[in-house]
């Protein structure tokens, strides 16, 4: 495109957003709201599966060990369980280290306990393993109890299963949500830049009875669709931006046992993908209302 | 140049326009089509920069069949034909010369030689000093030497003026008048439909007599032919 025909297209623009103000504004603030929602989902969804992680990473998996297993069966079955895939670490806490450590969180009244129990000792031995995956914590569960020689395997499967049953239900409820607002965002820029279109049909008709090609007259308008949604992406791309760093910064200061996400590159991610975003909103709008309308 | 063949068109609403209209006009040839009011003339016309198809028969420019042309090429066919429109068709919000200078535009023409080009059509219509004024602003006179300088502003092929003279006086009607016969000595074909019987007399060009939407008489170097 030349430079006098980009000139002509943002002028075109121009006039049009001036001459339709409220709705220009309205499908502004659509595009906007439906950005904000998802600019704020994709931190928070950021947020929860780092929390989720970091809850997940201390998940560790107990598999104790029959009593009557010799020492050297389980110095075995120590190397089988670090062979097995998924398996990223594998500590044994043998009945003596067991019983000492029981001793010492009693405390004072420990030593005595463990001077009672004198030479006998009722604890197992026992595995603390962790997954290199939290999700495979369960089939690496399940494996172990193939072992004959482990009485019992035990995880903490409730919280890792009930964490990620909820960042997926959130995961697609915001997605409903956005797509809901982005459809409506869509329909709005598309009623703007048809209503534009109608109010300039004579217009429209002389310029093609002059030469015209359709494209030449759908430039301004598509123009204008996107136009109209970057301008709602970067008015969305400040707010998130601005309400998370203060959002990140409130949370850390008085919450600080959460671990807030402050990465840079998540945070241009987000902004950029909304200025993008806008900008495709825009132009489905305008595609919407411009597949067929220059039949003059 | 251009054919019609068994031409006939009714619009939706059932008004007859043309009834089989057989016509042919060679290049360079200059035709006056004239006929009562609402005789088909303006349809006539309009059949050839494809604002309307017919309802029956062939028409053809350079023999490219108009009836069968796709959309996307009837921009091209128009590029081809300067059409000074019987109500001006000017863009409102356009100056006189970015009205004149948007049949350039749409060619992708360069603003500087869209400008230059503008203004030279406009010195051949004699409105050099209204150069940004807004039609709004123009008398009915001037509005049409806008429309005039429009249509042959990009050198077309051929010429087409509906009433090009019907809202000026006679002296500016045979200013245009001038103006049509230099281009069309320049090789453009043209083709008007006037009432206007003394200049059709005295012009002494191919004279094609339309009545209710029929041809009734096709004269080389003849004159207008009715009473008024
Ligand atoms: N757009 C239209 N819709 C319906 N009828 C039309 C239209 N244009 C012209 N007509 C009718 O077609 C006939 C021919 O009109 P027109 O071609 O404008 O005649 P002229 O230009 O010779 O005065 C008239 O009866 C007129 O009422
Ligand atoms: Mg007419």
């Amino acid at each position: 495109m030349s430079f006098s025909s980009a000139k002509y297209v943002l002028r075109e623009t121009l006039s049009s957003v001036k001459r339709n103000l409220w709705l220009s504004i309205a499908s502004v603030m659509t595009v906007m709201v439906s950005l904000i929602i998802l600019g704020f989902s994709a931190f928070f969804l950021a947020n929860t599966s780092n929390v989720a992680q970091s809850f997940e990473s201390q998940v560790e998996i107990s598999a104790f060990v029959h009593t009557n297993v010799p020492e050297t069966q389980v110095q075995a079955l120590e190397t089988k369980i670090k062979a097995m895939p998924g398996v990223s670490s594998v500590v044994l806490v043998t009945k003596a280290q067991g019983l000492a450590q029981f001793g010492q969180s009693l405390g004072k009244a420990g030593g005595n306990l463990v001077s009672d129990l004198a030479g006998t000792n009722p604890l197992p031995d026992k595995f603390t393993i962790k997954a290199t995956d939290p999700r495979r914590v369960q089939t690496l569960a399940d494996q172990l109890r193939q072992f004959t020689e482990l009485k019992s395997v035990r995880y903490g499967q409730g919280v890792v299963d009930r964490l990620l049953q909820f960042t997926r239900w959130l995961r697609w409820m915001g997605a409903g949500v956005i797509i809901a607002f982005g459809a409506a965002a869509v329909v709005l820029i598309s009623i703007n830049i048809k209503m534009n279109v109608f109010s300039r049909r004579r217009e429209i008709q002389i310029m093609k009875l002059v030469g015209a090609s359709n494209w030449f007259i759908r430039w301004p308008f598509l123009v204008e669709g996107l136009f109209l949604g970057l301008a709602g992406g970067i008015l969305a791309a400040i707010l998130v931006g601005t309400g998370y760093n203060w959002l990140a910064g409130y949370v850390s200061s008085t919450l600080a046992f959460l671990p807030v996400v402050r990465s840079t590159w998540l945070f241009w991610q987000v902004q950029t993908s909304l200025l993008v975003l806008g900008m495709v909103i825009g132009a489905a709008g305008s595609a919407l209302s411009l597949r067929k309308f220059l039949n003059v | 140049m251009i054919q019609l063949t068994n031409v006939s068109k009714i619009y939706p609403n059932g008004a007859k326009a043309l009834a089989d209209v057989s016509l042919r006009i060679g290049k360079g040839e200059f035709v006056f089509l004239v006929g009562p009011s609402g005789a088909g003339k303006s349809t006539l016309i309009r059949l050839l920069y494809r604002e309307e198809h017919p309802s029956r028969g062939l028409v053809s420019f350079n023999g490219q069949n108009l009836v069968r042309m796709k959309e996307r090429e009837v921009p091209f066919l128009r590029r081809k034909i300067g059409v000074i429109f019987q109500d001006f068709k000017l863009l409102p919000r356009k100056t006189v010369r970015e009205n004149v200078g948007f049949a350039l535009e749409v060619l992708g023409l360069q603003r500087h030689e869209v400008a230059v080009r503008a203004e030279k059509a406009l010195e051949l219509v004699g409105l050099t000093k209204k150069l940004k004024a807004f039609p709004h602003q123009l008398s009915g006179g001037e509005q049409q030497r806008v429309c005039v300088a429009r249509a042959i502003v990009n050198d077309p092929a051929l010429l087409m003026a509906d009433e090009p003279t019907g809202n000026l006086d006679p002296d500016t009607s045979w200013e245009i008048m001038d103006l049509l016969h230099n281009i069309n000595k320049k090789g453009t074909t043209v083709v008007m439909a006037t009432h206007a019987k003394d200049i059709v007399d005295q012009m002494k060009k191919r004279v094609v007599a339309i009545e209710q939407g029929r041809i009734a008489r096709d004269d080389e170097k003849g004159g207008y032919g009715y009473e008024l």
